[in-house]
């Protein structure tokens, strides 16, 4: 196999070296035209083509063949006419060149058109501001379907805010993330809540008859984020178990009854609004706690071990064992606080 | 769109005469064409030596329009002229992107990875979000122009981090200002370049995200 596949290999050196060898040759005008050299005079636009320098060759070959008896007879006059077959071949590959562009292009702007999402960018501050304060206050009548917002605007820009903030929660609590980096964690853990959840509501509400579509939907829990974003960014910050709690239910539960009225609004029937309402409530509030617990659970550790010796010990023990003296408890606490 | 045809970058190797003459056919029938490979010869060696442009201008730096720039970014009321982003300039961006990584080496942080990768990664999302904001859309180039000039506050907070640390009350009232500078300058550029008028705060929000992100990897 090893001297057979030299073979090729040596003709296709021997080849190149003709062409090298015959190149002077041509300005001198020769006599004899060499149809191996034919690409030779558009050399550097024909490498350029990439694929298409193989079929023009294959083209030119058979273009070749029934020039070869006319040309090879005639003279170094015709010299000219291999400039005039360099020039068409290269004017007929930066067609083809330019049509197989046209096409590339025309399928990417069919498949990647972002100009469709054009319309839900259309925003005016104000509005944002009013929408997000609205995101916050439960709707009272829901026997009238409520309008929902289509925009985008508002929820990308509250997830990644989301996103900003897990980050620094993750940077403040020294959290190691050992397959995957931050970024990546917290872009994929936001956006594919935003979008999976989304999605599986939107499914759920074609199961049960409502009246929403994709776009509302993103945008409905989108904006609902906006809850997450306050309580996260304070909880990070102040770190209260209870403080948590109680932001968790105020804050959380107001986004989720104003997401729960505007969804029970569009949807008809007890049982469909039942497990609608529930679901989104469920995976809102859950979410929620999911965010405060898995990225910020270091810090928690690190403040019990710092706060524990300076917390005076004899109150603890005071309370846990009430018939020993306080003397005694006040020397073997001191005791104690002076060998750490 | 802005550029017209001139897809090429200034620091390409094909000189822009050159382009022109692969189109038309100039030559007679019957003679070898002379322009083509005579003329590219002819600049890169010998003969045509004292003809050249100088090195600057053939790979488009022009120094007194970075100063203008940087003129621009560090004055924040000052009013931008939204001809000034015509232009793709990225050797100043990648000046300020190296000079950001060279801060943060200095206080011990080696993270030139993590610089140019979020700078890529914001610069597709702020491509994206002002294309499909904006009427007349914008370039690739002019996002990351704009957005790396006004990385240069940046660099004076990763430098002030190398001497105290910025994890104080000082440090976040600091690193807030910086932040919320540079994304006034980006989109105080981006408004009049792109006439977009009363949006200025939506394009900024999304500016003071990917700046608070550098200011992320200063900090801590």
């Amino acid at each position: 196999v090893g001297p057979g596949r030299a073979g090729p290999g040596a003709v296709g050196l021997g080849r190149a070296g003709a062409d090298t060898v015959s190149a002077p040759a041509q300005g001198g005008g020769s006599a004899v035209i060499d149809m191996e050299n034919m690409d030779d005079t558009s050399g550097s636009s024909f490498e350029d083509m990439g694929e298409m320098h193989q079929r023009m060759k294959e083209e030119e070959e058979e273009e070749a063949e029934g020039e070869a008896g006319a040309g090879e007879e005639e003279d170094g006059e015709f010299l000219g006419m291999k400039g005039l077959r360099g020039q068409l071949g290269r004017q007929v590959a930066d067609q083809m060149w330019q049509v197989g562009k046209r096409q590339a292009s025309r399928a990417f702007s069919l498949y990647a058109n972002i100009d469709i999402l054009r319309p839900y960018f259309d925003v005016e501050p104000v509005q944002v501001r009013a929408r997000l304060l609205e995101s916050m206050i439960p709707v009272k009548m829901i026997n009238f379907p409520q309008k929902i917002a289509g925009e985008l605007y508002g929820p990308l820009m509250l997830v990644f805010t989301l996103v900003a903030i897990l980050l620094h929660g993750m940077k403040t609590s020294d959290t190691i993330i050992r397959e995957g980096t931050l970024m990546g964690t917290a872009i994929g853990t936001c956006f594919g809540y935003w979008l999976g959840v989304s999605s599986f509501m939107y499914f759920l509400a074609y199961l049960c008859n409502a009246q929403i579509t994709m776009v509302q939907m993103l945008s409905l829990l989108g904006y609902g984020l906006f809850g997450h974003c306050i309580t996260l960014l304070v909880t990070y910050n102040i770190h209260f178990h209870s403080l948590f709690y109680i932001f968790w239910l105020v804050v959380g539960g107001l986004s989720t009854l104003r997401m729960v009225a505007v969804l029970v609004s569009r949807t008809v029937g007890h049982t469909q609004r039942l497990i609608l309402c529930g679901t989104l409530a469920a995976l809102h509030m859950l979410f929620l706690l999911y965010l405060h617990f898995a990225y910020h659970k270091v810090v928690e550790g690190i403040l019990d071990t710092l706060e524990g010796p300076n917390m005076p010990p004899f109150q603890r023990v005071a309370r846990d064992i009430p018939v020993v003296s306080n003397a005694v408890l006040n020397t073997t606490a001191k005791t104690i606080a002076l060998t750490l | 769109r802005h550029y017209g045809g001139y897809e090429y970058p200034q620091a390409g190797f094909v000189p822009p005469d050159m382009m022109q003459q692969q189109q038309p056919y100039t030559g007679q029938i019957y003679q070898p064409t002379q322009g083509y490979t005579p003329a590219s010869a002819q600049s890169f060696y010998g003969s045509n030596f004292e003809d050249e442009p100088p090195l600057l201008e053939e790979l488009g730096i022009n120094f007194d329009h970075i100063w203008q720039k940087t003129l621009t970014v560090l004055h924040p009321l000052k009013v931008a002229d939204g001809n000034i982003m015509n232009e793709t300039d990225l050797a100043g961006p990648m000046v300020f992107c190296l000079a950001f990584g060279a801060t943060l080496l200095l206080a011990g942080k080696i993270q030139f990875g993590y610089v140019y990768g979020i700078s890529a990664i914001g610069c597709l999302a702020m491509f994206c979000l002002l294309n499909l904001m904006s009427v007349t859309g914008v370039s690739f180039g002019c996002v990351a122009s704009v957005l790396g000039y006004c990385l240069l506050p940046m660099i004076l907070l990763s430098s002030f981090a190398i001497v105290c640390s910025l994890q104080g009350v000082m440090g976040i009232i600091l690193t807030a200002g910086i932040i919320g500078w540079c994304s006034f300058s980006a989109s105080k550029i981006f408004i009049s370049a792109l006439a977009m008028e009363g949006q200025q705060l939506l394009v900024a929000y999304p500016c003071a995200l990917l700046y608070g992100v550098f200011a992320l990897i200063s900090v801590f």
